[in-house]
């Protein structure tokens, strides 16, 4: 009693090995990469550098990453928040399709009213995000309620989203009689979020979006009951934190992300809502939500860099196929080896699995 | 005799942590008898049965079977040397039929099932003991005493002629104890032996050739049947045989005369509370809790105790009646406001129910009073300032091992956890604790400093309902003991009218 036990402050530590593990696991996947690389015949310094370095040699690059990075940190951010309380959301990708969806139709049936654009653009972003969120709550409801796993509701709403875009992007109401394909006509210029120097505006929300996910979780009453349910749900019960509603109110959260990483596509990258916005982009930005949130074991912290790094590869990757004929598979390829060599490394170096 | 023995074990001792859970036991049991384990809870009954079983390993004894020394280091070696043990809560796969779950884990064949050949040797063993129900239903839809009957056939199919039962009549009524006794002696006719794990002194004189009993992790004695009185049964189980043994090992705690409040804090009026699956839930209790007393309440584990924690803090629980605290209803409150209302707590599973393993100290100091005016600002932000002061505070004022309070809780020994859940109690002014099995698998240092911030609590006027199986315990920390047994308040003892037999025997029903 007398003789307190000596524990370390462990913070370092921790520091410590998650850099060795990722350190480890990036080492062993280029690695295989390289390998593979070589048997398929192509050089292998080449391809490493076209790889890591597109994003950072021309400026060029350097944009093509960033217009990445802002809507995977939406996605990433979507499957992560539900994640803390160890649901997967898998809806991401529909969350996306809907909030940009329901943007581009309001966006059309209010574009003539001549609203300027400081009208405009906030309201079209609470649009989305407000669409995102029900999308996403709606999966939580079902959860809290009926007790329907997430993981089959969240796919479903996935499907409906899809036939949304084509059903809306079709529409004789939205659809753009010059175009062959589904495509909606363009939104009035007062809704568009421009470019500076190239870089999407909408980093500027991403970032507001950074702060405002910090805060929730860090600060508020709800980000403590979020956490709490996620460290231990019994204990937060026996407390008397109502698990229901944590279950809706992360699910709430991840959807209106989302939402807001679709309306944020839909304003500052297509100016409309395309067919190809459910098909591409939706389902990538979708998948590598969840494979970024895997690579930071589902800590919000580190979400934005993350998905930086994701976006690298995929400007790295489009690189490799344009300039060296490697097929793009070889990257898709790099990046599940990759994550799946971080995930494994983790279970084995980290006490209890990195969770 | 020496030969007659199936099993011996010698000078078996077992410690965890700091707690001694087995001290230097002999247990013998002869061929062809039942033979009961008789305790408390946490007496070291299932240490002891789950040392033979090979689920622990001893830290220091021997096992003799059939005479002959043996290493048991895994349930394979112990269902090799032909033992098997049925635990308390099924072990069967649910939506597997009899069959198939008798035969699971007897590899005989790696590509073929050789169901028909082994429902035949299953319908015999049937036969022996006189046992009928169908072979071909999903576990899962058979009521609790079959699948018993499941277990004990899966053990005797695999060869076991020592049978260990963990208190195998928690989820039975009495027809089917009656079916499991017949069975049992069916067994034992054949020269089958059967260790009867339980603390009902009723089973114990009903179905058993011999009894041993364990208190406190020591034998208190070994008697065979011509022996057995519930009298004597009862002593041995709450008394110890050696008076000072016993003073040395329990914790040192004064409990001054203190001031008793006019009116009680908290009035339990009339509640019931549903049970859930095996428990019976809580009939018509009714009591109050004063300030500047701590009410103990005794039962053996799964008499209603677990209910009546939980529905003081969770007044939805309640079927009927009502509680009040400092005058007013609570019944129609959410726990975070009953917390709000002067209530504190702390759960029985301390890690289950008591922490946020992953969070730091700090987070977990605040858990339950996050709402609270002093760590809630502007009705959305956490005032994360005072929760480190409180945290500090409690550090400090509980003596928690730790360098700092962002340390992860999980770090902490058993002790220290404790520790903080019990400062947690004491963040906000508290004019009602109740705490549930508070020092259970703790040290005597820590028991005493645990029992002394529950009676500083009572003496500084607040009032303290402390539910804990340990009746020894109970008597050294309480103003006023009330009993519980399957759901029913049997009265209600004061501190001079403690009698360890009598409140014994209302515990077990007698």
């Amino acid at each position: 009693m007398k003789k307190k036990n000596i524990i370390q402050n462990d913070l370092p530590v921790k520091l410590l090995r998650s850099l060795s593990v990722y350190g480890l696991a990036l080492l062993i996947a280029f690695g295989l990469i390289s390998i593979i690389i070589a048997l398929l015949g192509f050089s292998v310094p080449d391809a490493l550098k076209t790889l890591i370095t597109t994003s950072f040699k021309s400026a060029f690059g350097f944009q093509e990453t960033i217009k990445k990075t802002i809507p995977l940190i939406f996605t990433t951010y979507a499957f992560t928040i539900p994640f803390m309380i160890k649901f997967f959301n898998i809806g991401a990708w529909g969350q996306m399709l809907f909030g940009g969806t329901v943007v581009a139709a309001v966006g059309l049936l209010i574009g003539n009213f001549g609203l300027p654009s400081f009208i405009m653009i906030p309201l079209l972003v609470v649009v989305g995000i407000l669409a995102g969120g029900l999308w996403g709550w709606f999966a939580g409801f079902l959860k809290a309620k009926y007790d329907i796993n997430p993981i089959i509701s969240t796919i479903m709403l996935n499907f409906v989203a899809v036939l949304l875009v084509n059903f809306i992007a079709t529409s004789p109401i939205f659809k753009d009689p010059l175009e062959g394909h589904p495509i909606t006509r363009p939104l009035s210029s007062s809704a568009i979020l421009g470019f500076f120097h190239k870089i999407p505006y909408s980093i500027i929300f991403v970032i507001l979006a950074i702060i405002f996910v910090y805060i929730l979780l860090k600060k508020t009453k709800l980000g403590y009951e979020i956490t709490s349910v996620g460290y231990n749900l019994h204990a937060a019960q026996t407390y008397g934190i109502n698990f229901q509603r944590t279950i809706m109110l992360t699910f709430l959260l991840g959807g209106a992300l989302a939402g807001l990483g679709g309306a944020l596509e839909v304003m500052n990258i297509h100016g409309k809502l395309i067919e190809g916005f459910a098909k591409t982009s939706g389902a990538q930005y979708g998948v590598f939500g969840i494979l970024t949130s895997l690579v930071v074991a589902g800590n919000p912290a580190g979400v934005p860099i993350a998905a930086f790094f994701m976006a690298v590869l995929l400007v790295g990757a489009d690189a490799l196929q344009r300039t060296m004929q490697i097929p793009v598979e070889m990257v898709f390829l790099s990046q599940a080896l990759i994550v799946l060599l971080i995930v494994i490394i983790r279970k084995k170096f980290e006490p209890n699995g990195g969770k | 005799m020496k030969n007659k023995s199936l099993v011996e074990l010698k000078n078996v001792r077992k410690v965890f942590g700091k707690v001694i859970a087995l001290d230097n036991v002999t247990f013998t049991a002869e061929k062809g008898e039942i033979h009961g384990l008789l305790g408390e809870n946490g007496a070291g009954k299932s240490t002891l049965m789950n040392i033979l079983y090979g689920l622990y390993s001893p830290d220091k004894g021997e096992i003799y079977i059939d005479g002959k020394k043996v290493k048991i280091n895994s349930p394979f070696d112990s269902i090799k040397l032909g033992i098997g043990m049925v635990h308390q809560i099924s072990t069967l796969v649910p939506e597997f039929n009899a069959v198939e779950n008798i035969i699971l884990g007897t590899p005989e064949d790696k590509f073929k099932l050789p169901i028909k050949e082994e429902r035949e040797k299953i319908k015999k063993i049937m036969k022996e003991l006189g046992l009928i129900f169908s072979l071909d239903v999903k576990t899962k839809e058979l009521p609790a005493g079959v699948k018993q009957k499941i277990e004990i056939i899966r053990a005797l199919h695999k060869g076991a002629k020592l049978l260990i039962l963990d208190e195998p009549t928690t989820s039975l009524v009495e027809s089917e104890f009656r079916q499991l006794l017949k069975s049992l002696r069916a067994l034992v006719k054949k020269g089958v032996t059967v260790i009867f794990i339980t603390h009902k002194i009723k089973e114990i004189m009903e179905a058993c050739d011999s009894v041993t009993v364990l208190r406190r992790g020591k034998v208190q004695d070994t008697i065979n049947k011509e022996q057995m009185s519930k009298e004597k049964l009862v002593k041995l189980m709450f008394m110890e045989k050696d008076i000072k043994v016993t003073e040395s090992a329990l914790p040192k705690v004064e409990l001054p005369p203190a001031k008793k409040s006019k009116k009680p804090v908290c009035v339990v009026k009339n509640i019931e509370v549903k049970g859930k699956e095996k428990s019976k839930g809580l009939k018509n209790i009714s009591f109050e809790v004063y300030g500047g007393e701590i009410l103990g309440v005794a039962s053996v584990s799964g008499n209603g105790e677990k209910e009546l924690a939980s529905v003081m803090i969770n007044p939805f629980l309640l079927s009927n009646g009502d509680i009040l605290v400092n005058g007013e209803s609570i019944k129609h409150l959410s726990t975070l406001s009953v917390f709000n209302k002067g209530v504190a707590y702390t759960p029985e599973d301390r890690i289950k129910e008591g922490i946020l393993n992953e969070g730091s100290i700090k987070e977990n100091v605040l858990l339950g009073h996050h709402t609270e005016k002093r760590f809630f600002k502007k009705n959305l932000f956490i005032n994360w300032d005072e929760a480190t002061k409180a945290a500090k505070k409690t550090i400090k004022d509980y003596n928690v091992a730790t360098p700092s309070e962002e340390l992860a809780i999980r770090r902490l020994s058993g002790g220290n956890i404790q520790k903080v859940i019990m400062g947690r109690a004491f963040v906000s002014p508290t004019d009602l604790l109740i705490t549930h099995n508070p020092t259970s698998g703790l040290d005597v240092l820590t028991v005493e400093f645990i029992f002394n911030k529950l009676v500083e609590t009572r003496n500084n006027g607040g009032a303290v309902l402390c539910i804990n199986e340990d009746l020894d315990e109970l008597m050294i920390i309480s103003d006023r003991i009330a009993v519980l047994h399957n759901g029913e308040l049997k009265g209600i003892f004061q501190r001079s009218e403690f009698d360890k037999y009598k409140i014994g025997l209302l515990m077990i029903g007698g």
